[in-house]
């Protein structure tokens, strides 16, 4: 599973080169950023506030269609442009407490702190490493040839579909670890201690969504808890979608734990580089899908204010360039559909070395 | 987290987490000052109405704050958080008058050489910008009665702030007998002698204060006995101090050294980035909510200098990504060392997988 050639002198001249990309944008950090990220605050809240009163005192079927579509629209600017972006700790810097990585807390099921362990710590430190990355196909797909197939793995497309419509059910579920439970790692009373605040955040977002703002509507109660539900299933396809092109589509390298060992800063900046891709859009694509659609970018400095992703894109392209390396840009289209692919493909039995021509062609 | 500036609220309705987002106090605070700057459901947010120059360097700023402001006691302390460049910053300055009237309050603030927040306030922030504001605190506070002995303040530089809020307060209540408040006011120069034309008009019209000058570019440095013999009796006085940390160290180890000295308060002011000795070979970092310590060497990670001394902080990648270590520190001052940065700002976040100490330090954790 080689993945690049380069030596260690080209891998600590790229270490440097994106240093200096990294250092120019953190140290002109300022009031522009700041009014970014509260404009997005603003935003988010507008449609809140939009969609439950639409949802809450309208009666016609267009105020119901409007009123679903800005709460879906605010749940997903406040998940990915705000909520994901605030949890890495990009806006920390402010030192403003109402946008700060250990205090904020986000409208998704999802523990905001078991989802800093296993995205920010997990993830974004051993991402696409099998075996250590719990996001890489999220412990029930099978993406990779590398993956070991199992008869399971049958169920792929069925995984792939139900975890889309779940989607903030199976990442808010994640770090619960349930899989090291039914591989006897793992007590059952372990298990429950580390659903704790999982439990503790369904119990709030089920009120808000389901019980507190349908019962403040009396009449209107089943229409708003019906557009909440679907306001909900709207952001998680979103997010699934957006999400599952980060690492997920034809071209993106896995990586083996011994292959890892004794990174320096330049080796896991290649890894973060080979094993993340990009979707091309407009700047509000970007900001609605909190910048994710920058991935690349956003793996080599996740804590680099989001909104200044496009602006060093060319930069790090060219870093790409100079070194060989592929830089994995492509529509959502191309990019979704070769994650379909790979949903299906990998299903069934595969091996790396049957699949090289297949992988090239794609 | 409710901010540094803000006390926690601890009503039920804020707590309820069956009630988000309708009590969510961030997001109702931020509309309310949509409407109004100065509206707020418990911050204390203040208006600048005026800003008057008191030396070269030194200037006073008046602000008018909203009800939530509870009032103070002359010589307490504030602290003033404003927006530079994004960033929030926070600084603690003393209440530079005794109550007013109007119930408009005011703080002198010295500009200090690469002072972030000092030029900020000196040549920036316009009249009728809102900041938000701490309530006031401290006990550097003028006695409820007289003692016989008077009283003798000691005030370098800006330390004067504190005082006076006291002397006005002191005068207001009528304090009569001839020399009974001594006043020794250190500074660089007659230029540099904040208030000083006040304080002259104050002491020529009231016999009760006694005011000593002492120009340290005339007179050198004060030692703390040469400088206190100035007022012969003042191990006797109740007495306040107040200045840069050096000097209130020399005083204060001179007052320990006196037999039966009346008390000797202290107000303790500014963040003077506290640099280690290149020859010192740790520093201490104190934990403040678990009450543990531990010695740490210069350059290392503060989070394996901890784990050395037996401690276990929350972790994650260890490489400055995750942000699992990140805590508070509340003082001192420390270098990243992924990016070389130095930084003694107060209560800013720092990983400390990736700091190290440069100074004694705070943390909260």
């Amino acid at each position: 599973m080689s993945t690049h050639t380069l030596s260690r002198k080209q891998i600590a001249e790229l270490q440097k080169d994106l240093d200096v990309i990294r250092d120019e944008v953190m140290s002109s950090l300022g009031a522009r950023d700041a009014a970014h990220i509260r404009s997005m605050v603003k935003i988010a809240r507008g449609s809140a506030i939009a969609g439950r009163g639409l949802l809450a005192f309208g009666f016609d079927p267009i105020s119901f269609v409007l009123g679903v579509a800005a709460l879906a629209h605010a749940k997903i600017l406040e998940n990915m442009e705000i909520g994901h972006n605030v949890l890495h700790g990009q806006y920390d810097w402010m030192n403003d407490p109402k946008l700060n990585s250990q205090d904020y807390d986000w409208d998704n099921v999802c523990d905001s702190g078991m989802w800093k362990h296993f995205h920010n710590y997990e993830h974004h430190t051993y991402t696409n490493i099998l075996g250590k990355d719990r996001d890489y196909g999220y412990t029930i797909l099978r993406l990779s040839p590398e993956q070991k197939w199992h008869p399971l793995y049958l169920l792929n497309p069925i995984a792939n579909a139900v975890l889309a419509l779940a989607f903030e059910w199976g990442v808010g579920g994640h770090d619960v670890q349930a899989e090291r439970y039914f591989k006897g790692e793992m007590s059952f009373a372990q298990m429950q201690q580390r659903a704790k605040p999982f439990r503790r955040k369904i119990r709030k977002q089920l009120i808000k969504d389901y019980v507190l703002f349908p019962l403040l509507s009396f009449w209107n109660a089943p229409r708003v808890l019906l557009g909440n539900f679907l306001a909900n299933l709207i952001r998680n396809l979103w997010a699934y979608t957006i999400i599952f092109c980060g690492h997920f589509p034809e071209g993106t390298k896995v990586f083996r734990e011994e292959d890892c060992q004794n990174e320096t800063r330049g080796d896991w900046y290649v890894r973060q580089m080979i094993g993340s891709a990009n979707i091309k859009g407009s700047r509000w694509f970007h900001i609605m899908s909190g910048h994710l659609s920058h991935q690349i970018e956003h793996h080599l400095f996740p804590d680099m204010p989001a909104a200044r992703y496009a602006e060093i894109a060319p930069k790090v392209e060219a870093v790409c360039r100079k070194y060989g390396l592929p830089y994995n840009n492509a529509s959502i289209w191309r990019q979704y559909g070769t994650v379909l692919g790979k949903v299906l493909r990998h299903a069934l039995p595969s091996s790396p070395a049957a699949l090289k021509p297949a992988t090239s062609g794609a | 987290m409710s901010s540094v500036l803000t006390a926690p609220r601890t009503s039920a309705f804020w707590r309820a987490g069956w009630l988000h987002p309708l009590n969510d106090r961030h997001a109702l605070e931020e509309m309310l000052a949509g409407i109004d700057p100065l509206l707020s459901l418990g911050t204390v947010k203040a208006r600048l109405v005026a800003r008057q120059a008191e030396t070269a360097s030194c200037c006073s700023l008046r602000f008018k704050p909203n009800r939530w402001w509870r009032g103070f006691v002359a010589g307490q302390h504030l602290r003033l958080s404003v927006e530079i460049k994004g960033v929030r910053c926070e600084r603690a300055y003393s209440l530079s008058t005794a109550p007013q009237a109007d119930g408009c309050i005011e703080i002198t603030v010295q500009r200090q050489a690469g002072g972030k927040v000092s030029s900020y306030l000196h040549d920036e922030l316009p009249l009728g910008a809102v900041v938000e504001l701490s309530q006031a605190s401290g006990d550097f506070t003028p006695p409820t009665t007289l003692p016989a002995a008077g009283l003798l303040l000691i005030a370098a530089g800006s330390g004067i702030t504190p005082m006076r809020g006291l002397l006005q307060t002191l005068h207001a209540r009528g304090v009569a007998a001839p020399g009974s408040i001594c006043l020794i006011q250190v500074c660089r120069s007659q230029q540099d002698c904040i208030y000083g034309q006040e304080l002259d008009t104050l002491a020529a019209q009231w016999p009760a204060l006694r005011l000593i000058r002492w120009y340290s570019a005339q007179q050198s440095r004060p030692e703390a006995a040469q400088l206190l013999a100035l007022a012969p009796d003042h191990a006797q006085r109740l007495s306040y101090l107040c200045g840069p940390a050096g000097f209130m160290r020399n005083v204060e180890s001179y007052w320990q050294s006196l037999p039966d000295a009346a008390p000797l308060h202290l107000e303790r002011f500014g963040a003077a980035p506290l640099e280690l000795a290149p020859d010192a070979p740790a520093v201490q970092v104190q934990l403040q909510r678990s009450g543990a310590g531990f010695a740490s060497r210069r350059g290392a990670a503060l989070l394996t200098e901890a784990e050395r001394a037996g401690l276990a902080p929350a972790y994650g990648c260890r490489i400055g990504i995750c942000r699992s270590c990140q805590c508070r520190k509340r003082s001192g001052t420390v270098q990243d060392l992924v990016t070389g940065t130095v930084s003694s700002e107060p209560n800013e976040w720092i990983r400390l997988c990736v700091s190290s100490a440069q100074s004694d330090l705070e943390l909260d954790l």
